[in-house]
């Protein structure tokens, strides 16, 4: 019989094995070997039983999981971590620390497989362990980013958006991956109300009743009432008006140097940025080592730690599992939360 | 044989705010150190200010900065500068505005003479002096007319874990990028090297310069300024001596392990400095002025005037600023 998602007593996880040639082997046969984890989730994993062995005896670990091969049905509520054996890599062939084709391939080939499950709402919300970008596009050059291959495997057009979470603040941003001269010109109230509503809605789907945004300014003391810039009086604070209109509990703006101390003080739980690094230089500083990564908006949540690959400690049995925890429970918290269909 | 140090000259800052609280707050936790200073204050405000938050600090008037010193361990020595009306907590009051000015002539004047040991400035409220008819953009360039000649302030924030200069100061952030140029990072970057080994006693620093863009540009995909502008000031400042580096990726280059391959970030805008020190450091952080030809430090924050006459105030910036200029007094007077 067929794994129904969203069953009764606990949510299903599709889990894709990242790139093999750093700590992603490693953290994905810990975090599987951990109670807790085994408890929380019926967890579908998709790699190779032979990459995943070798992450245990890297990271020390037992592994203690059913094997089913890809054309195989799944077995349904399982008592241990499901493993389909897609036979798609020997781990002899791969060279630690080295982005290569073979293991883009892998990484991409698994991540394909768990996100039709979660499609299919087969799988409740989907995690990986971290892949290299090189290696990545070795094996789908059309890959920017996470969203953009999501989007156009399951073929989602909807808004998406990259969210960086520590378990006690989110930082969502306006704008990303681009020139900072292209930023101020980037803003548009339209925009950054339509980030609050899905920050508002990713917040509520992870547990808060009435999540508290706190919006940045763009410039310098937030413009210092006009002085340095206008965009947060003729752009941002306008926008913050029409999302509290609509029920969000967005305030601000307020200067970048200090709103995020003002949440690490317990005054928002997410903070909506102007641009890439005005949140990332503080979230960084905030939790280095335990930040989670969440691409919201899409049907289902899909969550992997904020770290790379770390090619540097790769084979070492050294990875830190605290990322990897934090965003497994977060994508169960959300797919325990979803609304049922 | 030690060197004499003057006294450092603190100036009075906006009466109503915060300033008078913790300056008596600092001399209360400072009076047995090494480290003395003089308030260029009204020193009835002070005496009023202590009662009103309960400080048993006394007050005492001085005529010139080397009575000071003997005072300083028993008493707050004041440089009387007399306020125009009484100040009230979190009420500006324009009438007063000319005192605040005097009190930093006057403590620039007796620094510059050798009198004073550095400047140690509390929080201005500038809307205010602007209606008294101050024209300066803020109290950096102000303290830069008073220095004469044609000096070029560079601002530092330090705290025990990290020191940032912006390149880019009070520009709104498209016009800080724009604007941004080689000749600029050099050199904002050049003054603060100098600074560095003479002030700081840090004898070769290496200075770590940040890129403009997302991850540093990522190869000229996310913004070329890396390529154009920020690396070619790296390779003259290398040529010059300096051991600068970079560009680096402004997201990872602020955590722990990369803080302790270098003295200080060299950061394309008021921001890029600002979050990491004031993430790392909200209550620590000291403003430091460069390029002057005296010191000037100051607290990292604001006049606060919602919390003014409540007792409330935290006095650790200002000690922090106050225990960085006497240092640097002390390494000056040493030369």
């Amino acid at each position: 019989m067929a794994a129904q998602a969203g069953s009764a007593e606990r949510p299903t996880i599709a889990m894709a094995m990242g790139d093999p040639a750093g700590i992603s082997s490693e953290l994905a046969a810990r975090l599987l070997s951990q109670e807790d984890v085994r408890a929380a989730a019926a967890i579908i994993v998709y790699g190779d039983r032979r990459v995943i062995e070798e992450g245990a005896r890297v990271a020390n670990v037992p592994l203690d999981l059913y094997v089913v091969s890809p054309d195989s049905a799944l077995p349904g509520n399982p008592a241990k971590p499901v493993l389909v054996d897609l036979g798609n890599l020997d781990p002899a062939e791969v060279a630690m620390g080295e982005a290569t084709p073979a293991g883009g391939a892998f990484a991409t080939e698994n991540f394909r497989q768990a996100l039709r499950l979660a499609a299919a709402g087969r799988a409740d919300a989907v995690y990986f362990t971290p892949f290299n970008k090189k290696a990545m596009r070795y094996a789908y050059p059309a890959y920017d980013d996470e969203i953009r291959f999501v989007s156009d495997v399951i073929g989602f057009t909807g808004h998406t958006r990259e969210f960086n979470v520590l378990e006690e603040l989110w930082n969502a941003r306006v704008t990303s991956h681009i020139p900072m001269s292209a930023v101020a010109s980037t803003l548009k109230q339209e925009t950054i109300v339509s980030e609050l509503e899905l920050t508002d809605r990713m917040l509520r789907a992870a547990g808060f009743e009435k999540p508290r945004i706190g919006v940045a300014g763009l410039n310098p003391h937030a413009g210092d009432g006009g002085n340095f810039g206008r965009e947060e009086i003729e752009i941002i604070g306008p926008a913050v008006k029409t999302a509290v209109a609509r029920g969000i509990n967005a305030d601000g703006p307020y200067p970048a140097d200090t709103i995020f101390v003002r949440a690490k003080n317990g005054a928002f739980d997410a903070i909506l940025t102007m641009y890439h690094d005005q949140g990332q230089i503080a979230m960084k500083l905030m939790g280095f080592d335990r930040g989670v990564t969440l691409m919201g908006g899409f049907p289902f949540p899909i969550c992997t730690p904020a770290h790379g690959t770390a090619y540097d400690i790769a084979g070492k049995g050294i990875a830190n599992l605290g990322a990897s925890r934090h965003a497994f429970f977060l994508a169960v918290r959300m797919a325990s939360r979803k609304p049922p269909s | 044989m030690t060197a004499v140090v003057p006294p450092l000259a603190i100036t009075m800052g906006e009466p109503a705010g915060i300033g008078g609280e913790v300056l008596l707050k600092a001399w209360s936790q400072l009076a047995a150190g090494r480290i003395r200073f003089v308030a260029l204050d009204d020193p009835a405000r002070l005496a009023a200010e202590a009662a009103r938050i309960g400080l048993g600090v006394p007050v005492a008037t001085v005529s010139d900065p080397e009575q000071a010193v003997d005072v300083f361990p028993r008493a707050l020595p004041v440089l009387p500068v007399p306020l125009a009306v009484p100040a009230r907590p979190g009420q500006l009051d324009v009438r007063n505005a000319t005192a605040v000015r005097h009190s930093i002539e006057e403590a620039v004047r007796l620094t510059l003479a050798g009198r004073a040991g550095a400047v140690v400035t509390t929080p201005i409220h500038k809307k205010c002096l602007y209606e008294a008819g101050f024209t300066w953009p803020g109290h950096t360039e102000f303290l830069a007319a008073l220095a004469g000649g044609d000096h070029r302030p560079v601002m530092m924030l330090a705290c025990t874990e990290l020191r940032v200069v912006p390149v880019t100061i009070h520009v709104a952030l498209e016009d800080a990028v724009r604007n941004l140029s080689t000749a600029e990072i050099v050199a904002t970057a050049e003054i603060t090297a100098r600074a560095l080994e003479r002030d700081f006693g840090i004898a070769s620093p290496r200075l770590a310069v940040a890129g403009l863009n997302p991850h540093a540009g990522e190869g000229g995909s996310m913004g070329r300024q890396e390529i154009t502008v920020v690396a070619p000031a790296i390779r003259i400042l290398q040529e010059k001596g300096i051991r600068a580096f970079g560009p680096l990726p402004p997201d990872t280059m602020f955590h722990a392990a990369a803080r302790a391959g270098y003295d200080v970030a060299i950061c394309m805008y008021h921001d890029q400095a600002l979050i990491p020190i004031k993430t790392i450091d909200f209550d620590g952080g000291v403003n430091v002025t460069l390029g002057l030809p005296f010191v000037r430090t100051s607290p990292d924050h604001g006049t606060a005037l919602g919390i003014a006459g409540r007792g409330e105030a935290n006095p650790r910036s200002l000690m922090a600023a106050i225990a960085m200029a006497g240092e640097i007094a002390a390494r000056r007077a040493a030369d």
